[in-house]
């Protein structure tokens, strides 16, 4: 007999979405459905028709997470688009703001995780690290970016302004700080998933109040990984040929979750592939761990990376050169792509512009890739590890899909 | 009270001669920057520097002593300095600014601490915040047709311009002359004759020539923050006081004045608010 459980919508993500999971007579997940809840994404529509500067400040818009990540692929996309090459320091600003942003983000995610994973008595110590580093990061992304959530500076041929030696200093001083504080982190976390977490039902009732260690494949996939760089993002990856979008009815063999998901399934290939920290790390470091533990390490681990890059950077960064290329805003309507390594994954803009207008708009993002990949990433497990696979991905939905709130009262139940 | 509120007032001006020679009257403003800069009390100040036009005053972040004396001297035409605090703190990286600026301006920059939006991380770190006096501010087109087409002179070619004793005063390399300040009504920016902060009550330290004798300068210490450092910058020699008794023409002018500009800013109020025309206060 096969019973079903649900989880709607899946909790601590950004966003809606919905976990449907088959589950055999001993509650092992057969079939895993995971599908965004999330109606409606328009921001590529609105900024069509627009001057090619107004696409990065709304498509920031699309999320308060990853608002820089959306920026930078944006404005990569422009640049691409009007056959802009932008000053090296203006690269190496760029390079700086992504480092400290997904420094910042995985660090945001372990907030996140914290109530799985960590005793009562080791919270405050996680919680402090945490804030220490997001603190630290996010000054870095106001310095270069002029703001942390929604950055005015990043723009199309480079960013508005260099640093002045005194931030550089600054910034380097406690980034360079800030090398034990990550070590430490990266420690913690990864002895934590390790010791296991706590184990909910769906309706969240809490099954054991021991911590039970995280089966040995749990979450593992057989997907191609989907990454184009260590850490910012490389726009000949992306070829637009080997992608294909079917729509959700096509995707899950379920007719209802077909009507009700609002995202289409991209494919590369012709498959669903895995993209975010451990794709990243299996591309570029040969790591071939798989499942929840392998994306909770890669994810800590990435951390590092992003800070001794970021110090690096600010090491050699020129604070007198020049960052703002000048171009023509005209455009002759090359497709432009621009690819960002975000914290959960490529994230890929591409944009047109003709006649000094956006002539075509698109934003494919992490999380809409990661969508048909973690459903399936659930089965062979008992369905009680279901969310668990879901955090370990990080999802994001605000961006998969947007949604404005037009009537309250008519929200998505 | 009259002055709004103020800890002390003194007379004072700056012992440096190099800021003398270049202050408008006692050199409060530059010194107490300079100071503050290399006690490091602020890391860098948004000042109004002058740019390649005459009399454009633009707003600039000074990290040294030198780029703050180069900015000495009253301009009396608008520099929006918070335009500049974004950039001071971002990509300057100064997390202690000082900054100086007329009542309206420190008014503007207070309200921005207490409502900070769009000023994420920025509001809090205004170290020190100096008001100049102020009866009213011209557009710099304003000055133009005064210099030119009623003093009969080169608006380039002004050095220096002053008011005092009731009158407009510039310095050219031709001499010294002065217009009754009464031709100059009219030509002040129309916010002005609503003002009713003569003092820059809001200020950390605020300070104008009224009151005190010529090179020397008013000086109201108001909030802690501000008291500490003009005391500091007294005890350190840098800046020189009297008491305001023993001083001419001293705090009766000054608060006739203040109470000149209250009286005329609120009948100027209710003028507009009879007709039916939104006022601030």
């Amino acid at each position: 007999m096969s019973d079903r459980k649900v989880i709607s919508p899946t909790s601590r993500q950004e966003g809606h979405a919905e976990l449907v999971m088959e589950i055999d007579d001993e509650g092992i997940v057969t079939k895993g459905r995971y599908f965004s809840i999330t109606p409606v994404r328009g921001l590529e529509k609105m900024v069509t028709g627009k001057a090619p500067e107004t696409a990065p400040v709304l498509c920031q818009r699309i999320c308060g997470v990853c608002p820089v990540p959306h920026t930078l692929a944006s404005v990569e996309a422009m640049d691409d688009s009007l056959g802009i090459e932008i000053p090296r320091a203006a690269e190496l600003m760029r390079e700086l703001i992504i480092s400290a942003s997904n420094l910042n983000s995985h660090a945001i995610h372990h907030f996140l995780i914290a109530t799985d994973f960590v005793p009562d008595e080791l919270f405050k110590t996680a919680v402090n690290s945490v804030e220490t580093i997001r603190k630290n990061a996010q000054y870095v992304v106001d310095m270069c970016a002029g703001e942390g959530i929604h950055p005015s500076d990043i723009r199309i041929g480079g960013v508005a302004n260099n640093l002045s030696e005194l931030a550089r200093r600054k910034l380097y001083a406690r980034l360079s700080a800030l090398v034990p504080v990550v070590d430490n982190h990266i420690e913690l976390i990864c002895n934590l998933v390790a010791d296991g977490a706590l184990v909910k039902d769906v309706d969240g009732t809490l099954l054991s109040d021991e911590r039970e260690v995280i089966p040995k494949g749990l979450g593992a996939i057989d997907a191609p990984v989907f990454a184009s760089d260590r850490i910012y993002g490389k726009r000949d990856f992306f070829d637009l040929d080997r992608f294909t979008e079917i729509v959700p009815e096509a995707w899950y063999d379920d007719p209802e979750i077909g009507k009700r998901c609002c995202t289409s399934v991209p494919l590369y290939d012709g498959l669903a592939v895995e993209t975010g920290p451990r794709a990243r790390a299996d591309a570029f470091f040969n790591y071939k761990e798989k499942g929840v533990v392998a994306q909770h390490v890669a994810r800590a681990r990435e951390m590092r990376m992003y800070l001794s890059r970021a110090i690096a950077i600010l090491d050699e960064l020129d604070t007198s050169a020049a960052t703002l290329a000048d171009f023509d805003p005209r455009g002759t309507g090359k497709l432009g792509i621009g690819v960002i390594e975000a914290p959960r994954g490529t994230d890929i803009h591409m944009a047109q512009v003709k006649d000094g207008k956006t002539q075509f708009y698109s934003a494919l993002v992490p999380t809409t890739w990661n969508i048909p990949t973690m459903g399936p990433a659930t089965e062979g497990f008992h369905y009680k590890w279901g969310a668990h696979v879901i955090r370990a991905y990080d999802p994001c939905l605000s961006c998969a899909t947007h949604v404005m709130v037009v009537d309250d009262e008519d929200k998505v139940s | 009270m009259a002055f709004g509120t103020y800890k002390e007032v003194v007379s004072a001006r700056a012992t440096d001669k190099a800021i003398q020679k270049v202050a408008q009257d006692g050199g409060i403003v530059t010194a107490l920057l300079t100071y503050a800069l290399e006690e490091n009390i602020i890391e860098g100040a948004v000042v109004a520097g002058n740019t390649e036009d005459a009399w454009k005053p633009e707003p600039t972040i000074a990290m040294t002593a030198d780029e703050i004396i180069a900015a000495a001297g009253t301009k009396y035409t608008f520099s929006p300095n918070l335009l500049a605090f974004k950039t001071a703190v971002r990509q300057y990286g100064i997390e202690k600014l000082g900054t100086v600026g007329t009542p309206c301006q420190v008014q503007g920059i207070r309200k921005m601490q207490s409502y900070p939006f769009a000023t994420r991380f920025l509001a809090d770190k205004i170290s020190l915040l100096i008001g100049i006096f102020c009866m009213e501010n011209f557009p710099r087109a304003s000055l133009q047709t005064f210099i030119e087409g009623k003093l009969d002179s080169q608006f380039d070619l002004t050095e220096k311009m002053d008011i005092g004793k009731g009158k407009f005063w510039i310095e050219t390399p031709e001499g010294t002359k002065g217009l009754a300040l009464k031709e100059t009504h009219g030509y002040e920016q129309a916010g002005c004759n609503i003002c009713q902060d003569y003092v820059a009550e809001l200020a950390d330290v605020s300070t104008g020539s009224v009151g005190s004798p010529d090179g020397w300068s008013t000086v109201f210490s108001r909030t802690d923050a501000g008291a500490d450092i003009f005391t500091a910058a007294v005890e350190a020699g840098v800046i020189e006081t009297k008491a305001m008794d023993d001083v001419k023409p001293g705090l009766g002018l000054l608060e006739k004045l203040e109470n000149g500009k209250k009286s005329k800013g609120k009948d100027e109020c209710a003028r507009r608010a009879e007709m039916g025309l939104p006022t601030p206060w």
